[in-house]
């Protein structure tokens, strides 16, 4: 006995049919998908909008409910955080002030001089497989799509649909986002300082602070001076010398200058790479990468940034994060390398869209 | 109106609108250990479930290109798999003549279970890869959970959408007089 008539399976074929060939034309960029797409989006949006209201206190009691030990503990670990990051912070000011006359004096392009806009995160992934966000900033406010999406953390992915007034954003470890990127070894010896001393008297005594580290240090963290020696560094290039030597007649009270000095040898080597996501359960991986001679052994601990150019959609210098783990193939293959991202995607509540587009696309 | 209002394909249209909206807000924040509850996915196969096959491939296609209209994914790759789900729902239970609520149930959370299943693996033919993983299992067992426990309301809400009268539910499914 048929269960189905030929006409009922011609039905069923022809939704299969159906299905098939909307893949295949959004899969090759068809403008009549992206403006059907577009166009729901229109209609949806308020719809949405008015779902959102009416379910925020529900979701809200959910949150307090199943979040409360969560936050206290994340609450605990952010205290921690905010006294590392005061005492890092005056630190880094002034290292990223002389990083950025450095590259301006070189015409390199500085992150500080993209324009961005704040949105907030309003919704999570509608779907278990698709990693995104949705953010409350649109094209009104100048987004468009494959624009880099930061936070304080570092990388958290593109914009890839836009509308009027909010936005879809691909997290960086969904399994269909990928970027170039850079690879920075850290030198063995992370910082030389030379600091000269001036006093009432003429003497001048310089000291030099060395610091080994056999492990990168955390991101975001400053690194403490554990050894200090009055022997003279190793052979170095000094780039900004500050020798102040007081007139002998001069009374002022002891003031410390620093200088900083750089070992052309002891500076970062970098690597590229393409960096791709894996979804939420395994780390990010960055494949083809380039090692050279001078490279040496990536190490694990390598801080991974955005290595920009004309065809990528982000910017050089966005931190990505840092290398985890470094999964070694036979032949030309070259290692892979497993990435935990700087920034925390599970939860995200402000980002920055960084209002960049490659030259290529403009 | 009343008359326009009994048209299943406007009842479909604002269900699925208002499940959607449901769906991209409130479901997609309350997760379980990052699990997404699926209602979309849920009343295909309900529309499955009570209207047969033919109403549920028909439903579970819609729902799933409606879906598809608010992802990143590729157009007509949920549509696909929610159109088989609501079919699979709707065949297994023409097999048997009685259909208590509990095997509404059971069949509403195997098909989900098997959706969950296949969609990842669809994925991975049209080129979106990286879905096809050992949390597969994981999320297939919660979806499938919460949609057998939400089935008692699902299969009556669609019955409402498709305008399925008490007297239609009643009678023996039509595949077996062909």
């Amino acid at each position: 006995m048929p269960v189905y008539s030929v006409s009922r399976r011609r039905a069923l074929a022809l939704l299969a049919l159906s299905s098939i060939l909307l893949i295949t034309l959004d899969l090759q960029g068809n403008s009549i998908v992206d403006g059907v797409r577009r166009a729901f989006g229109t209609v949806f949006e308020p719809i949405q909008d008015s779902a959102r209201v009416v379910t925020r206190p529900i979701e809200n009691a959910w949150r307090g409910i199943t979040d409360y030990s969560d936050l206290e503990d994340e609450n605990r670990r952010l205290q921690d955080l905010v006294d590392q990051q005061e005492g890092a912070f005056i630190a880094a000011l002034a290292t990223a002030r002389d990083a950025q006359e450095l590259l301006a004096l070189n015409g390199i392009d500085d992150l500080t001089e993209i324009s961005s806009i704040t949105a907030q995160v309003v919704g999570g992934a509608p779907s278990n497989f698709s990693q995104t966000v949705e953010i409350n900033q649109g094209s009104r406010d100048g987004l468009r799509v494959g624009m880099p999406v930061v936070n304080a953390g570092g990388l958290v992915g593109k914009v890839t649909q836009v509308f009027s007034a909010r936005s879809i954003v691909l997290l960086a470890n969904d399994a269909t986002y990928a970027v170039p990127v850079q690879i920075i070894n850290l030198p063995e010896a992370t910082t030389t300082t030379s600091t000269t001393t001036t006093s009432t008297t003429t003497t001048t005594s310089t000291t030099s602070t060395s610091v080994p580290s056999s492990e990168a240090p955390p991101l975001g963290v400053a690194t403490s001076v554990v050894d200090q020696s009055t022997s003279s560094p190793a052979p170095s290039t000094s780039v900004a010398s500050i020798i102040t030597a007081a007139p002998a007649s001069t009374v002022s009270p002891p003031s410390a200058q620093t200088s900083t000095t750089i070992n052309i040898d002891n500076l970062p080597a970098t690597e590229i790479g393409a960096l791709r996501g894996r979804g939420p359960d395994q780390p990010p991986i960055v494949e083809f990468v380039e090692q050279s001679s001078r490279f040496g052994e990536i190490r694990v601990g390598a801080v991974v940034i955005t290595a920009g150019g004309s065809k990528s959609l982000a910017p050089r210098g966005i931190v990505v994060g840092r290398v985890v783990k470094i999964v070694e193939r036979p032949g030309t293959a070259g290692a892979i390398l497993e990435v935990r991202l700087s920034a925390r995607l599970t939860s995200l509540n402000f980002v920055r869209v960084l209002l960049y587009q490659p030259a290529v696309s403009e | 109106m009343i008359e326009l209002l009994n048209r299943p394909v406007l009842r479909l249209v604002l269900l699925g609108f208002v499940a959607l909206a449901l769906q991209t807000t409130l479901l997609a924040d309350m997760t379980l250990d990052g699990v997404v509850v699926q209602l979309m996915l849920c009343l295909s196969v309900a529309a499955g479930v009570s209207g047969g096959s033919e109403r549920g491939a028909l439903v579970g296609f819609m729902f799933g290109a409606m879906f598809d209209l608010v992802l990143s994914t590729p157009l007509g790759l949920t549509a696909l798999v929610y159109g088989l789900a609501g079919f699979v729902a709707g065949y297994v239970n023409s097999l048997t003549a009685n259909h208590p609520w509990w095997l509404g149930s059971i069949v509403v959370a195997s098909s989900t279970a098997l959706a969950t299943f296949v969609h990842p693996i669809f994925a991975s033919w049209v080129g979106v890869d990286g879905w096809l993983t050992l949390r597969v299992v994981q999320v297939a067992g919660v979806v499938a959970a919460f949609n057998a426990v939400l089935s008692p309301l699902a299969v009556p809400l669609m019955r409402w959408a498709l305008v399925i009268r008490r007297r239609a539910r009643l009678a023996p499914p039509p595949e077996i007089f062909l």
